[in-house]
């Protein structure tokens, strides 16, 4: 479905930003892109939706070439959650801004369709349509501004840093909101997070980046336990993996909270019975 | 991140090295000498000096493209003035030779002032800027703070309005295909979400230079000294040759 074939961009005063990054997601993928501060991350899914165009290689969508058509005309397929909700939040109430991008990539379909549709995402994400988004807090700027997305049901959902600044019950609200649509709707999803707690419960695989390249590509939880990986990617793993590791024989499974509970548990059964021998 | 027009490029250029007053004192003979003569050989004078201060600065690339930049502004102006202006015998058309020097000094002197502008914040820090205005000209801090951060905002605003067009195009909004009038159409809903983070960034400055001792800033709060030295001392007198040239050829 998205397509990244030896890709290099690079601004035009600076060393290269992204080089020779190459990657293939399909659909129904929940990708996250890891990487410290500056590892290009945020260049790459904006070369995923061609707001900027790669120096070298090509970007596909559904085998089409994002450098070739604009931007606005993918809207329709591809949505963008940015990191500031602020950029992209311009109508005076959540009803219209929801409306304003049905409108602008939907426009074809009648003036009911549409404000029906406005009407099951403002219930979906609990909004009565009325409310200034400007005077609401981040987190449900944030909202407003996925629910402006989601409402044009893409099929791609490009997230960048969609938690920061969250607090952790907005940061659950808007990721199981997203990985709804990406398991009950197959939606795409990539995101670009620091949180790396969030990228284990939510995202599926990860391609890792330092330095513009790409590092690795693999399932989550592959990629947290390769140490010389993250210490290469200046990646802290998440707590639990973290500990899992330091634990070794016997904890290699225990990545969630549950799980440890359960290999600790198993670990003083086995203590138990050496004891009663 | 791109860098941008009005951002400081390092340097140890002389240009780099003068006493800010003395930059912003010849950005000002400069200006004032653009208007005090109409002859088109000293304006093209100016311009050259204009030039020629971005090379000598080692910032010639960028003071190309803020020529390239003034340059379309001043072809439409160019036009607007010389089809404007019917005083003088006609040349061709509507077109009079009164028309065709008016519209000439007219864009010379646009290029000519607002060269050194962009180009005193591309060879000069802010703070330098702000700490000299205080030292050397007794300019009380809140003001030279004002007009420092006044400065320092046009590019914030730049990347903010850049960022939201980005956000909007993204969205569906066909900035990216829409041209002039149309593409202007399209931006003036987007000032409201500029303004909102315009004032939100400008509460959150103000904050954090109050926490920081703001009121209590004084002229010799400032470590670093500003002292005038020879190359100042050629600049004014460069100044002053200027201003005699724009006197004597008026």
């Amino acid at each position: 479905m998205i397509q990244a074939e030896h890709v290099s961009f690079s601004y035009s005063d600076q060393g290269p930003t992204v080089q020779d990054v190459s990657f293939h997601i399909e659909k129904g993928d929940f990708v996250a892109i890891l990487g410290a501060n500056g590892a290009g991350k945020t260049t790459t899914v904006r070369l995923i939706d061609g707001l900027i165009r790669p120096t070298q290689g090509k970007v596909l969508i559904h085998g089409a070439d994002t450098a070739t058509s604009p931007v606005s005309e993918r809207a329709r397929r591809v949505g963008f959650l940015f990191q500031n909700p602020d950029r992209q939040i311009c109508k005076n109430t959540v009803r219209e801004e929801i409306l304003f991008g049905l409108k602008t990539v939907r426009g074809d379909e009648s003036e009911e369709a549409l404000n029906a549709r406005c009407e099951e995402v403002l219930k979906d994400f609990g909004f009565s349509g009325d409310e200034e988004p400007f005077s609401l807090s981040r987190g449900q700027r944030q909202r407003v501004a996925l629910a402006s997305i989601l409402a044009v049901e893409p099929e791609v959902l490009i997230l960048d840093e969609p938690t920061t600044g969250l607090d952790y019950l907005e940061c659950c609200h808007i990721m199981d909101r997203i990985r709804r649509m990406n398991r009950e709707q197959q939606v795409t999803v990539v995101m670009v997070c620091h949180d790396m707690e969030v990228v284990l419960d939510y995202a599926q695989r990860a391609l890792v980046m330092a330095g513009g390249k790409l590092l690795a590509d693999g399932p989550v939880r592959e990629i947290f336990r390769d140490a010389e990986l993250m210490e290469k990617a200046s990646i802290l793993p998440p707590q639990m993996i973290g500990l899992s590791l330091r634990l070794g024989e016997g904890f290699e499974q225990a990545d969630t909270p549950d799980a440890m509970a359960e290999a600790v548990l198993a670990r003083r059964g086995e203590g138990g019975k050496r004891h009663e021998n | 991140m791109k860098t941008n027009l009005f951002q400081y490029v390092p340097g140890n250029s002389v240009i780099h090295r003068m006493n800010p007053v003395t930059k912003i004192l010849l950005t000002i003979v400069i200006c004032v000498a653009a208007f005090l003569s109409g002859n088109l050989f000293y304006l093209a004078g100016l311009l050259v000096v204009d030039l020629l201060i971005g090379i000598i600065a080692g910032v010639a690339g960028k003071t190309w493209t803020i020529f390239k930049g003034l340059l379309k502004i001043a072809i439409f102006l160019f036009v607007l003035q010389i089809l404007l202006v019917r005083n003088g015998t006609p040349v061709l058309w509507i077109i009079t030779d009164e028309g065709l020097l008016t519209a000439a000094r007219v864009v010379i002197r646009l290029v000519v002032v607002c060269m050194p502008l962009a180009l005193v914040l591309a060879v000069t820090r802010v703070t330098d800027l702000t700490n000299s205005l205080v030292q050397v000209l007794h300019v009380p801090y809140q003001y030279a703070f004002t007009l420092s951060t006044a400065i320092r905002f046009v590019p914030q605003f730049l990347e903010e309005m850049a960022g939201i067009m980005e956000a909007q195009t993204a969205r569906g909004v066909a900035f990216d295909k829409a041209r002039g009038l149309k593409k202007f159409s399209m931006i003036l809903p987007l000032c409201a979400p500029l303004l909102i983070s315009s004032v939100r960034r400008t509460d959150q400055t103000a904050a954090a230079a109050e926490v920081r001792g703001f009121r209590l800033r004084t002229r010799t709060s400032g470590y670093k000294k500003y002292p005038f030295t020879a190359v100042d001392l050629g600049a004014v007198l460069f100044c002053a040759l200027l201003l005699a040239g724009a006197i004597l050829l008026k």
